[in-house]
């Protein structure tokens, strides 16, 4: 009452005059009862549960898709098999309770990290590649130094024995008989299927697969080794003199060694296809391939450097005033340093992550923490391509119904205003484009089409046959409708006036039966995205490495991986399940607003 | 007498549209990429006689004809079923397709007769129940049935019933080395048969469950259903008689479709689960660049789903003798 009072108030002289004419009622009470039909249909979805259901479902997932990448950026060309069927999960960097501050040293391996206490007892955690990793051998004694590879670890223990365990093929677990007749160890490296140590006098020794990383130690240099760092293919080493070498034979991006450091050299380390080197008046040298940005050093911390560590794609250093610094590859927060309240000691950092120990053995890391949906055979993670993947999925389904959606009004609208002759016509050319066979059609047309041209094109090429095929339905529906309107009394008075003829089926036929399109539209949405999905999962759709669902599943088609990494196939599975779903439940309920009658069904 | 006028109309309009798709046929076999001369000729030919006896080659092949003439050609050898060479087989294609051919038709055939023995009774049911609980948890089950494309549930039943559950091969047609007659080769292929047409089944009957459904309540609301209750009749005949025969139309026209769809469908099906079927062959076919192969499938499916429209309007004239049909 007090609210309809207010409104009167404030209503002007005008309106009361109008109303004093119109005789009682108020104007908002008007405007409610008259609706126009789309207000009607706007009104009638929104109280539809399941197809509100349906809209928010499928419009979280399109936000996800569209927003998220921004945030979580993805590299399509980018592959790592180091990282290769991680199952999901995160927890890779949670240092264990017994471990925090009494952490002596830590190691990183490609998914998990192993460290040692002041009392030389080992942990391990994060995801294991290998069950053989948890089992721990028995006594072994005070360990010192440990090191974790792609799939096995190797310690040191204070009698200077090397104990290794994890993966134990590919000539991992035999240990050279120098080192097991009492040389005298000081550090150990697991790396990509080898392992290495180096002894007291200078020697470095190795073992594992060698076919991998094939050492060659140029003259001077065996025997003479102070320190050592190694990645996937090469093993860089810094004598005791401190000079720098690449332990190979060929000349390459490695061996590419500034000459003004030599004999200055403090630390090395390598990151994939890059080497960095600290001298001793705290500058930073780096040489080698600048991939995802792994030599684009910060200038500030040039002069300060005192210690380097090397991740794939990033670098870690210390400085002298006890900080920590960090640059490279950014795509898992690995040069998001944590803030420290002590000077540092000690850094590490391996693969994605990044750890670092304080003065009162207090453990900090960053990096990489796991993966939402884990990855794939190709060390791609799965969460992001499916944000890719739907994104793709999407773009392709819509233009392809944007398409067919434009060919069906035209056709339909002609065909139906027409009639006769041009009627016949139009409607046999529906016909036969219906009764060629959808799904092999399109897989003949996209093999042979599709042989010879660039990625770009493969993928407007899908949306375009997908288009060409599915209009015959549409053109249908709005023939039908058109037909309907055209003897109704408004086009006679169109015709009467003169208007042309195009512009009577496009601007007054047309909007008439634009809701018959809309919903037509929405499930054809759904049908070329199912479309698409079957195409690309049977490889004639759109191909790696771009992401569609549909070809995230095709990897993911034998029953080992149905069985043992389920996450490369459930997750796009559900997400696409999903999506059709909703788009469905949107496109019945956009139906049964449109049309009343159906809502009784 | 108009009727069956009408239906030679269909037929002959129908086999005008088969010669239409043909000519887009032959585009597609002109497209293809290779030049079949120089697939023909031996590598190490002396350069002096290579244009003569490419030129020979090309006669014998009758490439020196007009276009039209070639396509005369062409599609007279499809019709008499002589569908060329296959590099992959080495051997002719209509020699290599018989086995594959059956496996396809034997496979969709068997997920027909499913889907019809549930889809149909269930979408009546739900009809007669309108709204209870029982219709609206099947109208979920059936909304998620068609939504969800078949390769998605394949993976699901892969996992469920072949690994977790292994009561059924994963794939194949028959197990590997089985020799077997009678009723034990029956089951053999039963059992291999089960997840494919299980896998198949479940979209065909989400929408047919669901067209059955809605023109079942369209028919149940009709006069003649009050009058032919009020006469007395049981609610047997009265849904299954009266009512259902009103509500195929729809349901036939979209059978139809389902049905033309089931055999492309099938495709990926049988790539998932190795169906040794004309799906599977094609996609080798075209990986193994073995066009003519490939043709003769894409043949297959186009008489297929003319035939497809051939019995929908044969269909029409069947259950509904008010059908119009001159337009």
């Amino acid at each position: 009452m007090a609210e309809k009072n207010k409104k009167k108030k404030s209503s002007t002289a005008q309106t009361a005059a109008k109303r004093m004419l119109l005789g009682g009622g108020t104007m908002t009470e008007e405007q409610e009862a008259v609706l126009t039909p789309m207000q009607m249909v706007f009104r009638s979805f929104v109280h539809d549960k399941v197809a509100m259901a349906g809209v928010i479902c499928f419009l979280f997932i399109f936000l996800c898709c569209v927003v998220v990448p921004f945030f979580m950026p993805i590299d399509m060309y980018y592959q790592d098999v180091t990282q290769a069927n991680v199952a999901p999960g995160f927890g890779m960097l949670e240092v264990p309770k017994g471990l925090q501050g009494n952490a002596k040293q830590i190691a990183i391996g490609s998914t998990f990290s192993v460290g040692i206490d002041e009392e030389g007892n080992v942990y391990e955690w994060g995801r294991f590649p290998t069950d053989k990793l948890k089992k721990l051998p028995s006594d072994m004694g005070k360990i010192t130094q440990i090191s974790a590879g792609l799939d096995h670890v190797v310690a040191l223990n204070e009698d200077g024995e090397v104990i290794t365990w994890g993966n134990d093929r590919m000539g991992l677990s035999s240990i050279p008989m120098e080192i097991r007749m009492g040389e005298k160890i000081v550090e150990v490296y697991a790396g990509y299927q080898f392992s290495l140590a180096l002894a007291e006098d200078g020697t470095l020794y190795n073992w594992g697969n060698s076919y991998l990383v094939d050492m060659k130690f140029p003259e001077g240099v065996q025997g003479n080794i102070a320190k050592f760092d190694a990645n996937t293919d090469i093993v860089m080493v810094m004598t005791k003199d401190g000079r720098v070498a690449a332990l190979t034979g060929k000349s390459n991006t490695y061996t590419a060694i500034p000459e003004e450091i030599q004999g200055h050299v403090v630390d090395i380390a390598v990151s994939d296809e890059s080497v960095a080197a600290v001298t001793d008046d705290g500058m930073v040298y780096t040489w080698g391939n600048n991939i995802k940005k792994s030599q684009n050093l910060p200038e500030e911390i040039l002069g300060h450097v005192t210690a380097i560590e090397g991740g794939r794609y990033h670098y870690v250093v210390t400085l002298d005033d006890g900080s920590v610094q960090a640059w490279g590859d950014d795509t898992f927060g690995q040069t998001r340093v944590p803030s420290v309240s002590a000077p540092v000691k000690t850094i590490v950092a391996g693969y994605y992550g990044s750890y670092a120990i304080d003065e009162n053995d207090k453990v900090y890391s960053w990096g990489l923490d796991g993966y939402l949906m884990g990855t794939d055979d190709f060390g791609r993670d799965i969460f992001r391509r499916l944000l890719k993947g739907g994104r793709m999925t999407m773009t392709v389904g819509a233009i392809a119904v944007i398409i067919s959606t434009f060919i069906g009004v035209i056709v339909g609208g002609v065909s139906g205003y027409k009639g006769g002759k041009v009627d016949n016509l139009l409607m046999r050319l529906t016909e036969i484009v219906s009764s060629l066979p959808f799904l092999p059609f399109a897989i003949i047309l996209s093999a042979i089409i599709g042989n010879s041209i660039s990625e770009t094109q493969r993928i407007i090429m899908i949306m375009i046959i997908l288009g060409l095929l599915s209009w015959p339905g549409i053109a249908r529906l709005v023939r039908g409708s058109v037909l309907a309107e055209r003897e109704q009394e408004f086009v006679t008075a169109a015709k009467a006036l003169g208007v042309k003829e195009w512009s009577i089926i496009f601007r007054h036929i047309l909007p008439n039966v634009i809701t018959v399109i809309i919903v037509n539209a929405t499930l054809d949405f759904a049908t070329c995205m199912l479309t698409e999905s079957s195409l690309s999962f049977i490889g004639f759709g759109v191909t790696e490495p771009n992401a569609t669902w549909g070809n995230m599943l095709n990897s993911a088609r034998s029953a080992t991986v149905i069985e043992n990494y389920w996450w490369r196939w459930v997750f796009p599975a559900l997400v696409l399940a999903i999506c059709t779903i909703s788009i469905n439940c949107i496109g019945d309920g956009l139906r049964d607003a449109i049309d009343p009658k159906s809502k009784e069904r | 007498m108009r009727k069956g006028r009408w239906l030679v109309k269909r037929l002959i309009y129908i086999v005008f549209v088969f010669f239409i798709i043909s000519i887009l046929m032959f585009a597609i076999y002109k497209a293809l990429p290779g030049d079949p001369v120089k697939m023909m000729m031996s590598d190490n030919v002396k350069p002096e006689v290579y244009q003569q006896q490419y030129d020979t080659i090309r006669k014998q092949l009758g490439l020196d004809q007009p276009v039209p003439v070639q396509y005369v050609k062409w599609i007279t050898n499809m019709l008499r079923g002589d569908f060329g060479y296959s590099t992959e087989y080495r051997r002719a294609v209509k020699d290599v397709i018989g086995v594959p051919m059956r496996n396809t038709v034997l496979l969709n055939l068997f997920s027909m007769v499913v889907v019809f023995l549930i889809a149909v009774p269930l979408g009546i049911t739900q009809a007669v129940k309108k709204n209870s609980i029982f219709d609206k948890v099947v109208q979920v089950i059936t909304i998620v049935g068609y939504s969800v494309p078949s390769f998605v549930i394949a993976l699901l039943a892969i996992y469920v019933f072949a690994i977790k559950i292994p009561i059924f091969p994963i794939s194949g047609v028959k197990t590997a080395g089985f020799e077997g007659t009678g009723i034990a080769a029956f089951l053999d292929a039963a059992k291999h048969m089960a997840l494919p047409v299980l896998v198949m089944s479940v979209g065909g009957i989400g929408s047919i469950a669901r067209y059955v459904r809605a023109s079942m309540i369209d028919a149940l609301r009709m006069d003649y259903i009050k009058t032919a209750r009020s006469k007395g009749l049981r609610e047997k005949v009265v849904i299954y008689v009266h009512a259902f025969r009103n509500a195929l139309i729809p349901i036939v026209t979209v059978t139809t479709w389902w049905l033309i769809g089931l055999f492309g469908g099938s495709i990926v099906i049988e790539t998932i689960f190795l169906w040794d079927g004309l799906g599977k062959m094609m996609i080798s076919g075209l990986n193994q660049r073995d066009f003519s192969v490939v043709l003769a499938m894409q043949m297959f499916y186009v008489i297929l789903s003319l035939l497809g429209n051939v019995i929908m309007d044969i269909a029409y004239t069947l259950v509904d003798p008010r059908v119009r049909l001159e337009n």
